[in-house]
């Protein structure tokens, strides 16, 4: 089901002997033999168990909370409330931040008086057991006076709208202005206007947030969590009156992230606890736990008005934008970020005038995932492309074509990618992937969809981010390779050894990761915004080529040839053209360290420092490379029911370079599954702020019965920022998804469903809406 | 509390005991045992993470009660293979990419041994249906399915062999 | 799970009658597959003092293939149906239904009985034991009685079932020849779904006019309830489009659906209407089709082939 197709040889003379081949993952074996310890599986003697009190309601004021059944309930050991907190916040690290609203994203670790979503953790409990802290937890009584809350962004900014957090609701604000877009629109045929819905959505990684905390010999705190970022150590010290090197993270492979183990999750609380009884202690969220303990995707309200000529030439494009920054700010400024200067989409648009704002309400708070922003602007719009080329009469495919962004071309921010642009042939592929229609019968119709994007991969280039690895050669030939970065089980780790082995001309087999110690591996950043291979792949392969330059150098010697004609590969060192002229690996690294040529090496790769965008304008570098492609669906609508069935799912991307296809596909196939819950069945319903769907009985993403088997075609342009000529997939593989999803359901339909997810019940009251036959009325 | 009592539990082939009151369900007694590859998803049977067979029957051993569970063989993910010696089933998630994340693959790999138990030769249809009630978020499940056809392949061209 | 109770596991029907009739002063109540009392213990919505396990007790497995009755017993689980050829040709709707039913894990041990005392009105193999006329056998060490499952049902989640009673077998008769029997289930995803709206269909014909007619309703009131109405526009007549839709709207109008995080009240009205229309119209096709003389007494498609069309996106959901 899948083609690769590599052009432009990424160097001369190299010949990839581990890199680009679909070998099975390093990490696989233990996992799919139940071998691998997940944060989870940790256990410590003498282990206390911990449970999280939290509100039951969205907006109120704690009038009164008592413990003190629960701290006499036998076995209780601890139960602490924000009253036995010293006066300490918790804070979302964002450095950088300019512009003229707040920055500050503190927040307090426990209700004091005012509780600003449901969920909003009250007390913590530790327990010799867990029924015990179960039980305790019945027991604490909390008296909540409920305050007017505010749960729709929108209304937020109206005023006379209950604040949420002085001063006033707007979070953020970002703004791009380019060219002139009065004249632009005065140069349009047509003028398109659109406003899209997209919907909060949950990470669903299905392993719930999960840690165990323990004070050492050091006096420091020792933190073994389900985590994306080993960083967080910091914001922990802080949070807790620490200095930094007083808080050790200690990760495990992660049992799926998306974004949505970015933020601190349990480890302020296992932090706090620990310290406090100078026990062990272990916290594992239940899934309605993990359903309101962590961050969601904003929900976007995303208004696009496109000015447009009769031959399909965009003239002007002005966006409005505002997400639902939920109680807390966390990441939502930079979310923001994301999807203002994603706002054009892989197009090329010259008068643009975005401007976006991040709300506060009494909603779940929202935070990174999959996609980051940049997603909600493309399922707005690649929808709105579809709605400007039946505005016109114009083919879908050729409007697209008419106006991508090429290679070379400036972006939103007027910044040039500096890799290739290929959202056209791969458009072109997709599109053409979908082969033959299926027939529509009866109620049953046919439609199609396709999705193209761009997606940023590496983080903001403002915060000068930087990655680091260490690698090393056994005397045995073997290599070690040490670095921070977290595998949230997309296979960083087995990519990392990949690129090492290549180096150092071994095989997979021949290397071990050690990863994700914020003590003991070299710091390597976080394992977001698609750049652990962007990032930490490059620091690999500084180092590992590195190390290779001295072998080759000493190999050089012993065979008297010039460094640049010997090469190594499959445990062998041998004279290129000459394989006669070779010794085993093993043979040279002895060479070396009997005469101590050092075998090992420490790098660190710096991402492109910039200053920040220019906050009127937004001009400037936000990112340093981005990803381009597409998604293209085939769906079945019954427009009796409303019920849809995706029969094809193709993807085509450049990649880049594929490190290894077989996780490469892995990840697309992962992000057409997210995709196609967002854009159908996945659906956060509140009552109040309260969530009334906390549950995978009622959160209802695509189950095996629900996915097609998802095509994947892969095209390696070499051109990107990372190891070898990469780009990044995780995020870019599910951002085209759920728009090429809707775009499907209207082409099947006739009309647009302008709110996701897509339900049943939104495409029969859309379908009657514009057949004037009646709406779903209840009965009285 | 009164209503503990010492049960055996033949887990793997070998027979293990703990102490649980009853409302301890199966899963959490695997683990308190030591048996940390059976996985918790949900506590409610919506996830399959924590599915095991007993005797010879996929369930989610979250919604069984632990003591109903005793004088039953009980196999989890470690009981098929292990590092040097995997099961089909095993050998063929691994090698196809089909284990991302990981976290769901000890219950997914339970449901493909049972799947593959019943239809040696599964239909799509078989792979779908008898995998509807194990949730993945990283694969997609395009790999699961073509891992289980994998697997199925292998064990029959292995029993013709014989 | 923290709901401390005490468990006992009798190893006959008589000891876990015993169980229950001891048990009857506090708070008691049987576990088979548990699918739906263990879920409903962990979020406290149930807090027995005394459950009381049937797994040992082996007269409630067994099914009965009489010449003119079915009969199961009431630990049947829903595998067992599915794996059941005399079940596939008795009660195609039933296996319709099981197929649909959760996943594989819940599936394996989910029991029929379970199924009914919940009380659901989502429960999804009520609607098509209610269109097969099935019987509920309910015991209790006091004795044992049988009632109509289309009596059982006395209001949401309350039954006749007494806590001291279990349902021990669940029986239905023949279906007739030639005869349709069928389920849909509409839900927001394919796999693992509760029941947005569930409509269950029997229709028999004769000598060109329809014979006899039932039509149960899942997730559209309080219970699972028969659209009598609509039953009876269709029974005795030759049905025709004009009728078949007035029989819809009469099943629609049976209906008093709720509005909850699937679907809206008026959804589920629409859902019902056209669900019900698909079915009658297509079971008197197929009869059409057959002369009605048809061949066997499953006329219904098997289940898998409607799953392979629904896949197809073709006949299997067409009108």
């Amino acid at each position: 089901m899948t083609g690769i197709t590599s052009e432009a040889p990424s160097r001369p003379n190299v010949r990839f002997r581990q890199v680009g081949r679909p070998l099975t993952r390093t990490d696989a074996p233990g996992k799919v033999a139940g071998r691998t310890p997940y944060a989870g599986d940790y256990v410590m003697p003498d282990m206390l168990h911990m449970r999280v009190v939290r509100a039951d309601v969205a907006s109120a004021r704690l009038v009164r909370l008592d413990v003190s059944r629960a701290r006499a309930l036998q076995g209780v050991a601890c139960a602490l409330t924000a009253a036995d907190l010293p006066d300490r916040a918790v804070s979302t690290d964002i450095p950088g931040q300019v512009g003229r609203k707040r920055l500050d994203t503190g927040q307090q670790i426990l209700v004091r008086e005012r509780v600003r979503y449901f969920g909003e953790p009250l007390a913590l409990i530790a327990a010799e057991t867990r029924d015990v802290a179960d039980h305790a937890l019945e027991l604490v009584e909390a008296e909540l006076e409920p305050i007017p809350g505010v749960y729709d962004p929108v209304e937020a900014m109206q005023p006379g709208a209950p604040i949420v957090t002085e001063p006033d609701n707007i979070v953020a604000e970002r703004r791009i202005r380019k060219g002139d877009v009065e004249a632009g629109f005065a140069e349009a045929d047509v003028i398109v206007e659109n406003t899209f819905r997209t919907p909060f959505q949950e990470h669903a990684f299905l392993e719930p947030e999960v840690g165990l905390a323990w004070v050492d010999e050091n006096d420091v705190v020792n933190i073994r969590v389900s985590t994306q970022v080993i960083e967080h150590f910091r914001p922990i010290a802080d949070a807790i009156g620490v200095p930094h090197n007083k808080v050790r993270i200690r990760g495990a492979l992660v049992g799926g992230g998306f974004g949505g183990k970015e933020d601190l999750t349990v480890e302020i609380y296992l932090a706090l606890l620990a310290r406090r009884t100078g026990r062990p202690v272990r916290l594992e969220y239940t899934r309605e736990d993990s359903f309101v303990g962590h961050g969601k995707r904003h929900p976007f309200v995303l208004t696009y008005r496109t000015g447009v000529t009769r031959d399909g030439r965009i003239t002007a494009l002005d966006v409005r934008m505002v997400a639902d920054s939920g109680a807390y700010v966390f990441l939502s400024p930079y979310v923001l970020l994301y999807a203002l200067v994603a706002a054009p989409g892989p197009y090329r648009v010259d008068n643009l005038d975005v401007f976006a704002r991040a709300v506060a309400t009494n909603n779940m708070f929202t935070s990174a995932f999959r996609g980051f922003g940049a997603l909600q602007a493309c399922a707005a719009y690649e929808q709105q492309m579809d709605e400007v080329a039946k505005a016109i009469g114009l083919d879908r495919m050729e409007l697209r074509r008419r106006n991508f962004l090429k290679t070379g071309e400036p972006m939103s921010t007027g910044f040039v990618p500096p890799s290739a642009i290929w959202t056209d042939r791969c458009a072109e592929r997709a599109w053409a992937a979908l082969g033959e229609p299926t027939p529509a019968r009866g109620p049953i119709r046919i439609g199609r969809g396709i999705g193209c994007y761009q997606q940023s991969y590496g983080r903001l280039t403002f915060l000068h981010d930087t990655s680091e690895a260490w690698v090393g050669v056994e005397m045995d030939g073997t290599v070690v390779v040490r670095s921070g970065v977290t595998d949230i089980g997309a296979g960083q780790v087995s990519a990392l050894g990949q690129i090492a082995v290549e180096a150092l001309g071994t095989t997979l087999d021949n290397v071990v990761v050690y990863n994700s110690d914020s003590a003991v591996t070299p710091l390597a950043g976080t394992t977001t915004a698609t750049r652990a291979l962007y990032m930490t792949g490059n620091a690999v392969k500084q180092a590992a080529e590195a190390v290779r330059a001295r072998l080759v150098e000493r190999a050089a010697r012993a065979f008297g040839v010039a460094p640049d004609d010997v090469d190594m590969g499959f445990n062998e060192v041998f004279v290129a053209e000459r394989p006669d002229r070779s010794m085993p690996l093993v043979e040279l690294v002895r060479i070396c360290g009997a005469e101590g040529i050092h075998r090992s090496e420490l790098a660190m790769f710096r991402a492109p420092f910039t200053d920040f965008l220019d906050p009127e304008t937004g001009q400037g570098q936000a990112h340093p490379d981005y990803a381009y492609g597409a998604h293209a669906v085939e769906v079945a609508v019954d427009v009796d029911t409303g019920e849809v069935e995706v029969l094809k799912s193709v993807a085509a991307h450049d990649v880049g370079q594929c490190i290894n296809p077989a996780a490469v596909e892995g990840q697309i196939q992962g992000g057409a599954q997210n995709g196609q819950g967002y854009a159908l069945s996945e659906e956060m319903l509140y009552e109040e702020g309260r969530l009334i769907t906390p549950s995978f009985s009622e959160y209802l993403m695509p189950t095996a019965m629900d996915m097609p088997k998802v095509e994947c075609i892969i095209l390696e342009s070499r051109s990107g920022v990372g190891p070898y000529g990469a780009k990044g997939i995780g995020e870019p593989a599910m951002t085209p998804v759920a728009p090429a999803i809707a775009n499907a359901v209207a082409d099947a339909i006739g009309v647009r469903v302008f709110e996701m997810p897509i339900t049943p019940e939104r495409i029969v009251r859309a379908l009657k809406r514009r057949d004037g036959t009646g709406r779903l009325d209840s009965p009285a | 509390m009164s209503n503990e009592r010492t049960i055996t539990l033949r887990v793997n082939g070998r027979e293990e005991r703990g102490r649980f009151p009853a409302h301890r369900t199966l899963l959490e007694a695997l683990r308190e045992i030591g048996h940390m590859e059976v996985k918790c998803g949900c506590e409610k049977g919506d996830c399959g993470a924590c599915a095991v067979l007993v005797d010879g029957m996929a369930v989610d051993s979250c919604l069984t009660l632990a003591w109903t569970a005793e004088g039953a063989e009980i196999t989890t993910v470690r009981g098929l293979g292990d590092l040097e010696s995997l099961h089909p089933v095993q050998q063929a998630f691994a090698d196809g990419g089909a284990a991302q994340c990981g976290y769901c693959i000890p219950g997914i790999v339970i449901a493909a041994k049972a799947i593959i138990d019943e239809h040696p030769e599964p239909t799509e249809d078989d792979v779908r249906l008898g995998l509807s009630g194990n949730l993945c978020r990283c694969t997609g499940y395009t790999k699961v399915f073509e891992a289980v056809s994998e697997a199925a392949a292998v064990i029959r061209a292995g029993r013709s062999g014989q | 799970m923290y709901a401390p109770f005490e468990l006992e596991m009798p190893g006959d029907l008589a000891g876990a009658l015993d169980a229950l009739a001891a048990g009857r002063d506090s708070k008691t109540v049987p576990i088979a597959g548990g699918t739906n009392l263990i879920v409903d213990m962990r979020a406290k919505r149930e807090r027995p003092d005394r459950v009381v396990a049937l797994g040992e007790v082996g007269e409630l497995r067994g099914m009965d293939f009489g010449a003119e009755r079915i009969s199961i017993g009431g630990r049947t689980t829903v595998t067992d149906l599915l794996r059941s050829p005399e079940v596939a040709e008795a009660a195609p709707s039933l296996i319709e239904s099981a197929r649909l039913f959760a996943g594989l894990m819940v599936r394996n041990t989910a029991t029929v009985a379970g199924n009914i005392a919940c009380g659901s009105p989502a429960a999804d193999l009520v609607p098509p034991l209610l269109s097969l006329d099935a019987d509920v056998t309910l015991a209790s060490a006091a004795g044992t009685r049988t009632v109509p499952l289309d009596e059982y049902f006395l209001g949401y989640k309350r039954d006749v079932r007494r806590p001291d009673e279990l349902i021990t077998r669940i029986s239905w008769p023949r279906l007739p020849v030639p005869s349709v029997n069928t389920f849909y289930k509409l839900a927001r995803r394919k796999g693992d779904a509760i029941t947005v709206t569930g409509v269950a269909l029997t229709l028999c014909a004769a000598g060109g006019t329809c014979t006899k007619a039932r039509i149960a309703l899942g997730a559209v009131a309080p219970i699972v309830l028969r659209a009598r109405q609509a039953e009876a526009l269709l029974e005795g007549r030759a049905l025709t489009p004009a009728l078949i839709d007035r029989a819809a709207a009469a099943a629609a109008a049976a209906s008093s659906p709720i509005d909850d995080v699937r679907a809206s009240a008026g959804y589920r009205l629409h859902t019902v209407e056209v669900l019900t229309r698909r079915l009658v119209s297509r079971a008197w096709d197929r009869f059409d089709r057959q002369g009605d003389q048809g061949t066997a007494a499953s006329a219904a498609v098997p289940a898998h082939e409607v799953t392979a069309q629904r896949r197809a996106g073709s006949d299997g959901r067409s009108a």
